[in-house]
């Protein structure tokens, strides 16, 4: 193999793996969306909580005398997922459900007044600086040339890769096989005719949140320790690309998250690979809104049918 | 009910006519800089060194009979927040400022108090920028980024000698501007840098720019910008096997990089202020601060408190507190301060100001580099 192929799987292993973060992300995202058409903007101080609590756990136990990394990791994943549910799920109940029925930009509004009020309450709580972790999982393999170039691929690179995948494939199972799954979509075809089929929606779209909620907490374990920093400013910046990887696979599409992170992610490494890294957000943009010039309702949206 | 209101409003009146007249007494200097957001940690370095000098200047009677006062201001290093502070403080009627950090964060606010008359000396804003519109108000305790730039330049053209350089930078004022000038200078000795890149403040990820850096040979990297993003392009670094020497400015100098970078961080070249902590003069200083429980090694906290000792020394001299007799003062006289005799040129610059090459250690230590 070249030197330029070695360099360019070695970037495509960089893309894939960033780009399954954005997807777990970009879940939260898609699913309240796909249900009640509103976009949670609190979903990214949710990811940032998660990965605190990551950490706070994994500290804990460490300092408690805990050697067994298995354990522990199993720990902080069962708190960060139960915790960050629980924001998720207040968030809904304080900031969506008293405004169900209102206009459309009301719960928007109250919805970044909640991530503006997560971020400033997690500076209070934990400060504002750059929280760090020792690294956690180390070592993977490397491969090719090392006179060309030498490709590595971390463990933890792998962890990422296959949590996301399990974690979307028993996603896509429990929406398209269990009875809530089915109330699921039944809401997302229609809210009104679901809740007078005798389907509680206030419960249905509850527990959207809390799924969005608990795998922006897969996400936030897993970033929190293949980055081994947090502050309470992360949350916006993983929001703006997981909405993007959202909005370009099709908003309310659960496979259009999983490809729009994807390839968001990869366009992101190539970009730095062979331009500039200043251009990676310029092409990254670009590529949304050529795709939204050509397929409005993003890659794989359902072209939304106009009620009359 | 009624009249608990009353009493409640009585008592309110009463408390900030209190506070008003307290005030009137005293000279307030306003201390801006981020008390929150990512580089915190700067502006605690800055408060530090302003608290001890008030501190200890009112401890010695004050300035012409009257007290210290100083007032903390939060711009969060953010330039939008930076001027609304400078409008606060100028609604506040604070006259004498000691800040901003954040160049980005200064140059905005310098227009305010240009144009207000109230008189700023920034302990850490180093971009050339600041004092370059010939404004009368504007002074700096710390050296400009045209002359780090040009010392780390130099150290790296006679000693690194590097086969293929790479320059980093986070795109923002501080760094780009920091970035340009070791560019510049580099060029000159003939050394060209293969990669020359901007990387956004925020970001987490450097895998992509590693692997180009990898592919580059890159055996040198000099960044320019702060310690987070640095940390984290360190730390990546070493977990995906790429081994060159790195330098970064003051921005990157303090503990927190070693926490983030763990490990990676041991050999990281850092140029900085000379050590003022380690100067035998300011030893009864620096033990003052530290039976405080506060931190005296950071980099801008004997600028900081220099900036005060040129204020007051200018306010006894003058015996007034009128800013332009003040800055009509300062242009035109030496200070003797914890951080050497200051002279100041009509720009408002030190005309001299040394930097140290540090090898940074994992432990967050550092050792002057030979």
């Amino acid at each position: 193999m070249t030197e330029t192929t070695l360099y360019v799987i070695q970037q495509l292993i960089n893309g894939l793996t960033i780009g399954s973060t954005y997807a777990l992300i970009a879940i939260g995202y898609t699913m309240v969306y796909g249900i009640i058409g509103m976009i949670n903007f609190a979903h990214g101080e949710i990811y940032m909580i998660g990965t605190y609590v990551t950490f706070i756990v994994i500290a804990g136990l460490m300092g408690m005398g805990m050697v067994s990394l298995p354990l522990i990791l199993v720990v902080a994943l069962l708190l960060a997922v139960i915790i960050a549910s629980t924001y998720g799920w207040t968030v809904e109940r304080v900031a969506y459900r008293p405004l169900r029925g209102s206009n459309r930009l009301i719960p928007l509004i109250s919805a970044i007044g909640m991530s503006i009020f997560l971020q400033n309450y997690v500076v209070l709580s934990q400060g504002s600086r750059d929280v760090a972790l020792p690294p956690q999982i180390s070592g993977g393999w490397t491969f090719g040339d090392p006179s060309l170039f030498e490709v590595s691929f971390s463990y933890m690179q792998l962890i990422i890769w296959v949590a996301t995948f399990v974690a979307m494939g028993g996603l896509t199972l429990f929406i398209s096989r269990s009875r809530m799954g089915r109330a699921c979509r039944a809401c997302s075809e229609d809210l009104g005719m679901t809740n007078l089929l005798g389907i509680d929606t206030n419960k249905i779209i509850a527990l959207t949140f809390v799924i969005g909620a608990a795998l922006a907490a897969v996400a936030g374990l897993l970033l929190g320790l293949y980055y081994g920093v947090v502050n309470p400013f992360v949350g916006f910046i993983a929001g703006l690309k997981a909405f993007t990887a959202a909005v370009l696979g099709g908003i309310g599409s659960i496979p259009g998250a999983m490809l729009g992170g994807l390839i968001l992610g990869v366009t992101e490494a190539m970009t730095s690979a062979f331009f500039p890294s200043e251009y990676k957000d310029v092409v990254s943009f670009s590529l949304l809104v050529l795709i939204l010039l050509f397929r409005p309702s993003g890659l794989l949206g359902k072209p939304e049918v106009e009620k009359v | 009910m009624k009249n608990l209101k009353k009493t409640i409003l009585g008592l309110s009146v009463s408390a900030l006519m209190l506070g008003a007249t307290v005030a009137e007494a005293d000279i307030k200097i306003g201390l801006a800089g981020p008390a929150t957001g990512p580089v915190a940690q700067y502006g605690d370095m800055q408060k530090i060194g302003v608290m001890a000098a008030i501190e200890q200047i009112n401890k010695a009677g004050g300035v012409n009979g009257e007290m210290l006062e100083g007032v903390i201001y939060d711009d969060a290093c953010d330039p939008k927040q930076a001027v609304a502070v400078a409008n606060k403080i100028v609604n506040d009627g604070v006259q004498h400022v000691v800040g901003h950090l954040c160049s980005s964060s200064t140059e905005p606010a310098s227009d305010i108090y240009e144009e207000e008359g109230v008189l700023m000396i920034t302990a850490a804003s180093t971009s050339p920028t600041i004092t370059e519109k010939g404004y009368q108000m504007i002074f700096r305790t710390i050296g400009l980024d045209s002359l780090q730039g040009p010392f780390a330049a130099q150290y790296v053209i006679d000693k690194i000698k590097p086969k293929n350089m790479a320059i980093i930078h986070d795109k923002q004022q501080y760094g780009e501007g920091l970035a340009t000038s070791v560019k510049n200078e580099v060029e000159k000795a003939g050394i060209k840098p293969v990669m020359f890149e901007g990387v956004t403040a925020g970001d987490k990820d450097f895998s992509a720019l590693i692997a180009k850096l990898k592919k580059n040979n890159v055996d040198f990297v000099y960044y320019g910008g702060y310690h987070p993003e640095l940390g984290l392009i360190l730390r990546q670094s070493k977990e995906k096997g790429f081994d060159a020497k790195f330098m970064g400015p003051e921005g990157v100098g303090n503990p927190d990089i070693s926490k983030i970078a763990g490990e990676a961080s041991e050999g990281l070249l850092v140029t900085l202020p000379q050590s003022f902590d380690q100067d035998p003069a300011n030893q009864a200083l620096v033990k003052a601060i530290s039976d405080k429980g506060e931190d005296p090694t950071g980099p801008f906290v004997f600028p900081a408190y220099s900036a005060i000792q040129v204020m007051t020394d200018a306010m006894k001299a003058t015996g007034s507190t009128d800013t332009q007799e003040l800055a009509d003062y300062i242009r035109s006289n030496t200070f003797k301060t914890t951080t050497g005799d200051l002279d100041f040129d009509d720009k408002g610059d030190l005309t001299e100001f040394s930097f140290v090459v540090y090898n940074w250690h994992a432990d967050g230590s550092k050792t002057a580099a030979k």
